[in-house]
């Protein structure tokens, strides 16, 4: 524990069909994307419970990204547009809490949008370094200085 | 991090991937971490994880470690996951206890610290390994799969993989979007780099798929909707109507007597064809077929659907007869049309978007007129088809009650028609006065529907002089009251009933009949519709010296036909506009003037015209000995209310918009007498739609389904700058003024009752006819069902939806050129001789354009060729990638100039790339030829301002690397190699069949290299250009890999169903059925007795929709429950608490 230098945890939940395959083809591409950015595969994001979110920024999460088709072309036909419905109550709620707006993204990226994944990467970390890392009050998320730091995990 | 994996053995590996992985990312690192989470019990790195050592110390570990979970940190799951799962499997442990990191597509490949990228892989490994602990072993139903195969896109990889298919045995639906499969090849010339003809190669496979009883070749369709899954998918096609059966025997007689002609798409428009055509001599299926596209808008505004484009299009060939007879077959009193129609299709004409509305109505007359003097008078009727026994009556004998005779003769009956007056033709004979329909004209459209079998009964009046009720006694089953308009409407001023005032339509009655009543010298006219201008015409003719129309309106608010007007103007009728009597003033008894006030326009009122408004103070007194009133008509019901008919609030009858019955069963009304005073053709609609009506109540059918025409409320016009979609846009259309009706000078007229339009003559209407558009392509003028000796042509034809079921499904719907309109400065379309490379393709076809000659615009042989490489290709502005074929294409198109011309040829390439078998070759033999071939992307085409003798009309500019420096080429022909495209409507599809597409926008196949002909979608494949421009060997082959990869599914006869599903645990379910309107599938059943939901595994795809959404966490995702999600999560982010935070209710559940 020498340096307590801020890094960025940001989950991302990709759609298999879209927004992870997007994301493949980035690495296919090798175009850089922000390595504070990991990915969980869901096979629609119509199968993101709000509840991930709340546990995901519980946990330790600075912000959340949600990804998948663009509408019109998710694969099961209209997930998309239930997870941006839950997103956008989600959003406010968070709000509420006083989760900052920035900290939930939702994008609609295809399987060929590799750069518009990589993009999107980079200006969540830039945002998340802008506003801080995320303390929820008297929440479950990790008190500072102790899980934010690089190397934390090998303790 | 503790409790999650307790009592778990778990296996990690991660792989370096030679150094892809182990480059960025310290795999030692992450092992070491790894292997000091909970649960796990081997943590490995190597080198090549999936290679078969790889596999091998996964399954010993299985074995020897007693694993009871895998979790191996690599390339992406799309890629290896099925590999690995395999593995595991083979070692005995359920293969879904196996789950995936990616750290090298997400990982190792897009980050370069090292540090970093560690960190983010131990993060991933760590969300795997929390994950896998909760994952469960699940078995994968299996399904049988339907042998049927449903290949969309009919071009060469269609049929390559439909006669793969059809060898083995199997039914396949080939579904194609034009009217003939081949696709592009088919326009091809000849191919390379073997320079064998295209069609010789082709069009055997082409009649061997036509052949195939195995093969249902769908032209003209399109894929609407795809549903199911792999194995058992469900399509729904929409096939457009050909309007020619397959009786057809491709003849051709059908063609030669089409009068329309438009630029075939097959041929790029540079040829023509007709509306009725085959896209070219060899197309399969041998089928001809009629290019309808929008109904032309003449006729879709007739209210009696009259084949408006047809007859004009016959009379632009001078086929006056054909003419004539195709407006009798529809039209009951032709003549009459001819010369008092308010030809509503002139309203509607899209000619009057170029200069002026085509003058149908004058070309009607003129077919008729010519009919009877050249083709021996008026034809006799055709014999009904059959005969019917029922007796109908219909009440009035104008155009409503005439028209609905003449079809009623037509369906076989024989009605009687009576007419309270003496004379036949109610307004017809009664207000339309003779200098505009003699008398004799009318008397040949009621002499004709008399020939039918009609009886006329005179002098009869329904209602008074014989009841309905009587009727029925005598037998009559059934009536069409249609007694018209014929009361005027009073003006409602003091003085109206002094002598010498008269309603207008009773002046003009009394006239008709031969009692016209005394008028004096100097005769007002009040109104401004068509009865007003008759009547104030009449007037004229019988001596009156000064008649004057006073209008409460102007000139444009008048409803009276404009030309109408006109003609009285220049017959010496006066208009007194914005004038309004107050009181008709009189002298003993007589009329001696009127007190007027001057009026101003207002407000728009409820018709959408200007109110008029009195002018305060403006009142004066104008001298008249009589005045004619012609403000309004409204039909006399006092005779018919006796039969228990209801009317309605204007006093009219009340009937059925749509069925014109009437509250009586039985009874049917139409005309004036229903709607109020309204035109000629407007009442013949409805006489028509009356005897429809009438025949389905007779023969006991429902009043539905009509076929009689009806006018929409809005004319469809399919694209709104040109008349269809082959034809120049308006405003590109050359202006030709319409023909002028010849009439008698106006100063004959007034003196005597000639009819006052003397109509064209054969040059006038042959000219006027030919300014027709053809809209809608075809016409409707039916020539092609008289010329077919098989029948097989038919118009009522319909489009056809087909349902098909089928196990898989191909994609092979190609490529389309590049427009290369975008790239200006090469003068596409704007400088002549500049052409697309598949516009070349079918000027070197035998049976293009030209013939296979190569020939300039102008016919002359070209002396130098330029070919222009990378049009829209390789170009950052257009297209990135590479379209591939252009190069040997580019090269062929020189050996075939050079072979069949001795003009120059110069190459513009960039790199030229001649990669396949032969190819490199080919480039060879080209440059020995002599071809001149210049290293450099052209800058810029253009016309050289006035070239020297010998040289070509247009200078390519480019830039020679080569050389080093710009050269300007005088060339008079430029062939430009476009770029391939994804297909026109390959969007839709792709959403259809939720596909990807890779970034250059066509289809994404599973794997570039490993899976070229999947997609991410099991059971739906890709070949040819629809994956990727290529060239036809490797369609060829993509093709048959598809072929033959659902063959291979087809030989298993089964198909594993992923068993990532929804499932609900019944004592969960609180009943609320959200989930039932969140599934798009309507997979989730609601059980009623046990009021739960319920998943259907067979329909249920997996998405996970209804699991969010479940209010009481009673659905669980298999393969993706809450518990895998949540500890995925804690696993990914390090929390050490990770285990409590997953509900233990799931945890709980066996």
């Amino acid at each position: 524990m020498t340096e307590t230098r801020f890094e960025p945890r940001i989950v991302a939940f990709l759609c298999n069909w879209c927004a992870y395959s997007g994301a493949d083809l980035a690495g296919v591409s090798r175009i850089p994307s922000s390595p504070c950015v990991r990915a969980i595969r869901v096979m629609c994001t119509g199968r993101i419970d709000p509840g991930f979110v709340l546990h995901a920024f519980a946990s330790g999460a600075d912000a959340v990204l949600l990804a998948g088709c663009h509408p019109g072309d998710c694969h099961y036909s209209e997930g998309n547009y239930k997870c941006l419905r839950r997103a956008l109550a989600l959003r406010r709620l968070l709000r509420a809490f006083g989760v900052e707006e920035d900290r939930v993204r939702l994008e609609w990226i295809s399987a060929s949008e590799a750069e518009k994944f990589a993009q999107v990467t980079r200006e969540m970390e830039e945002a998340v370094r802008r506003l801080g890392p995320l303390r929820l009050n008297g929440g479950a998320g990790p008190t500072e200085g102790e899980s934010k730091e690089s190397g934390r995990a090998e303790a | 991090m503790k409790a999650n994996g307790d009592g778990r053995r778990i296996g990690f590996y991660i792989c370096h991937c030679g150094s892809n992985i182990a480059a960025t990312v310290d795999v030692a690192a992450v092992a070491n971490h790894v292997a000091g989470l909970s649960g796990v019990a081997v943590s490995r790195h190597y080198a090549f994880m999936c290679s078969q050592p790889g596999q091998d110390m996964i399954a010993r570990d299985i074995r020897e470690e007693r694993l009871d979970r895998v979790v191996v940190a690599a390339c992406s799951p799309m890629m290896h996951e099925l590999t690995f799962r395999n593995a595991c499997q083979g070692a005995g442990l359920n293969r879904y206890l196996f789950q995936m990191a990616n750290v090298r597509e997400q990982c190792a490949w897009v980050h370069a610290d090292r540090p970093a990228a560690t960190e983010k892989a131990k993060s991933l490994a760590r969300a795997a390994v929390a994950r896998v602990a909760h994952q469960r072993p699940l078995e994968a139903a299996t399904i049988p799969v339907n042998p049927d195969t449903l290949v969309i896109g009919g071009g060469i990889a269609g049929i390559q993989a439909a006669l793969d298919l059809a060898e083995a045995g199997r039914e396949v639906w080939l579904v194609e979007r034009e009217s003939t499969i081949g696709g592009n090849m088919a326009r091809f010339d000849k191919t390379f780099p073997t320079l064998d003809c295209a069609s010789c190669i082709l069009t055997p496979k082409m009649v061997s798929v036509g052949h195939r009883k195995n093969v249902h070749i769908l032209t003209q369709s399109q894929v609407e909707q795809v549903s199911g899954f792999a194995g058992s998918f469900e399509a729904r096609v929409r096939k457009k109507a050909r309007y020619v059966s397959d009786q057809c025997t491709a003849c051709q007689e059908c063609e030669k007597v089409c009068p329309v002609e438009v630029p075939n798409a097959f041929d790029l428009l540079l040829k023509k064809r007709k509306a009725i055509h085959k896209a070219f001599p060899q197309a399969v299926p041998n089928t001809y077929l009629i290019d309808k596209q929008e109904r032309p808008p003449c006729r879709e505004a007739c209210p009696i659907g009259q084949e408006a484009a047809g007859y004009v299009a016959l009379i632009g060939q001078g086929r006056f007869a054909e003419a004539a007879e195709l407006i009798r077959m529809r039209n009951p009193l032709p003549v009459v049309c001819g010369r008092v129609c308010y030809h509503p299709c002139e309203a509607e004409c899209n000619r009057g978007f170029v200069d002026e509305p085509v003058a149908i109505q004058h070309l009607k007359r003129f077919a008729l007129d010519w009919q009877e003097k050249h083709s021996g008078g008026i034809p006799a009727p055709p014999p009904p088809t059959e005969r019917r026994p029922e007796k109908v009556a219909i009440v009035g004998s104008g155009p409503a009650g005439l028209a609905c005779a003449h079809d009623l003769a037509t369906r076989g009956y024989r009605p009687t028609v009576f007419e309270r007056d003496v004379v036949l033709g109610g307004m017809l004979a009664l207000g339309i006065p003779r200098y505009r329909l003699p008398r004799e004209r009318l008397l040949q459209d009621i002499d004709f529907i008399r020939r039918m079998g009609v009886e006329f009964r005179t002098g009869v009046e329904v209602g008074r002089d014989v009841t309905i009720g009587q009727l029925r006694k005598e037998g009559y089953k059934a009536f069409f009251v249609a007694a018209g308009a014929h009361v005027g409407v009073p003006l409602d001023v003091p003085g109206e009933r002094l002598a010498g005032v008269m309603q207008g339509v009773e002046f003009l009655r009394r006239h008709a009949l031969g009692i016209p009543p005394a008028v004096g010298r100097n005769v007002a006219v009040v109104g401004g519709g068509n009865t007003a201008v008759d009547a104030a015409r009449t007037v004229l003719r019988e001596g009156a010296e000064h008649v004057t129309i006073l209008y409460r309106r102007t000139r444009a608010e008048m409803p009276a036909v404009e030309h109408e007007i006109a003609d009285a103007e220049a017959e010496g009728v006066r208009f007194a506009y914005l004038r309004a009597p107050l009181e008709v003033l009189g002298e003993d008894g007589r009329v001696s003037g009127l007190r007027c006030v001057e009026m101003e326009l207002g407000e728009p009122d409820a018709s959408g015209r200007r109110r008029p408004v009195p002018v305060p103070g403006s009142e004066h007194t104008l001298s008249f000995d009589t005045v004619l009133v012609a403000i309004g008509q409204s039909p006399d019901l006092s005779l018919l209310g006796g039969e228990g008919l209801k009317l309605d609030r204007r006093g009219t009858l009340e009937a059925n918009g749509e069925t014109f019955a009437t509250s009586v069963p039985g009874v049917f009304g139409g005309g004036d007498v229903v709607f109020g005073p309204a035109t000629v053709i407007a009442a013949m609609g409805a006489g028509k739609r009356a005897a429809e009506a009438i025949d389905k109540y007779l023969r006991g059918e429902p009043l539905t389904d009509f076929h009689t025409h009806a006018v929409p409320t809005q004319i469809r016009r399919g694209e709104s700058f040109r008349p269809h979609p082959y034809a120049p846009p308006y405003t590109q259309t050359p202006k030709r003024p319409r023909q002028a009706m010849p009439k008698l000078p106006a100063p004959d007229r007034a003196q005597g009752w000639e009819e006052v339009e003397l109509g064209f003559t054969e040059e006038q209407a042959v000219a006027e006819a030919q300014r027709c558009l053809h809209c809608g392509v075809c016409v409707d003028c039916y020539q092609c069902v008289k010329a077919c000796q098989p029948g097989a042509v038919d118009h009522a034809m319909k489009d056809e939806v087909l349902d098909l079921k089928v196990g898989q499904v191909l994609v092979t719907t190609g490529y389309d050129l590049f427009d290369p309109r975008r790239m200006a400065q090469y003068g596409y379309g704007r400088l002549d001789n500049v052409v697309t490379s598949l516009e070349f393709e079918r000027m070197l076809a035998s049976t293009g354009p030209t013939g296979g000659r190569l020939a300039l615009k102008n016919g002359e042989e070209p002396r130098a060729v330029a070919i222009v490489h990378c049009v829209g290709s390789r170009d950052e502005n257009y297209h990135r990638y590479c379209s591939r074929v252009c190069c040997m294409y580019a090269l062929k198109f020189a050996h075939l100039v050079h072979d069949r011309t001795r003009a120059a040829v110069y190459e513009f390439y960039i790199d030229m790339r001649a990669y396949g078998k032969g190819y490199e070759e080919f480039y060879g033999r080209v440059l020995a030829e002599g071809v001149n071939v210049i290293r450099g992307k052209v800058a810029e085409v253009f016309a050289a301002p006035d070239a020297p003798p010998g040289e070509g009309h247009l200078i390519v500019r480019a830039e020679d690397t080569l050389l080093g420096k710009q050269r300007e080429i005088p060339v008079d022909m430029v062939i430009l190699c476009c770029a391939l495209e994804p297909a026109q409507g390959i969007e839709a599809l792709r959403r259809t069949l939720h596909l990807s597409q890779s970034p250059d926008g066509f289809l994404l196949e599973r794997h570039p290299k490993l899976d070229p002909t999947g997609t991410a979608s099991d059971g739906i494949f890709v070949a040819g250009c629809a994956q990727g421009p290529k060239d036809i060997p490797d369609t060829v082959a993509q093709a048959s890999a598809a072929a033959s990869r659902m063959l291979g599914l087809i030989a298993r006869g089964e198909i594993a169903v992923d068993p990532i599903k929804a499932r609900v645990e019944p004592e969960l379910c609180g009943g609320c059925r959200i989930c039932n309107n969140v599934c798009p599938y309507n997979a989730i059943r609601w059980l009623e007795d046990e009021k739960v939901a319920e998943v259907l595994d067979a329909v249920c795809k997996g998405c996970g929709t209804c699991v969010a959404a479940c209010p009481a966490g009673a659905i669980t995702g298999l393969g993706f429950s809450d518990e895998q999600i949540y500890a995925e999560i804690d696993g990914l982010l390090g929390t050490p608490e990770a285990a409590s935070r997953v509900p233990t209710t799931l945890e709980a559940r066996p």
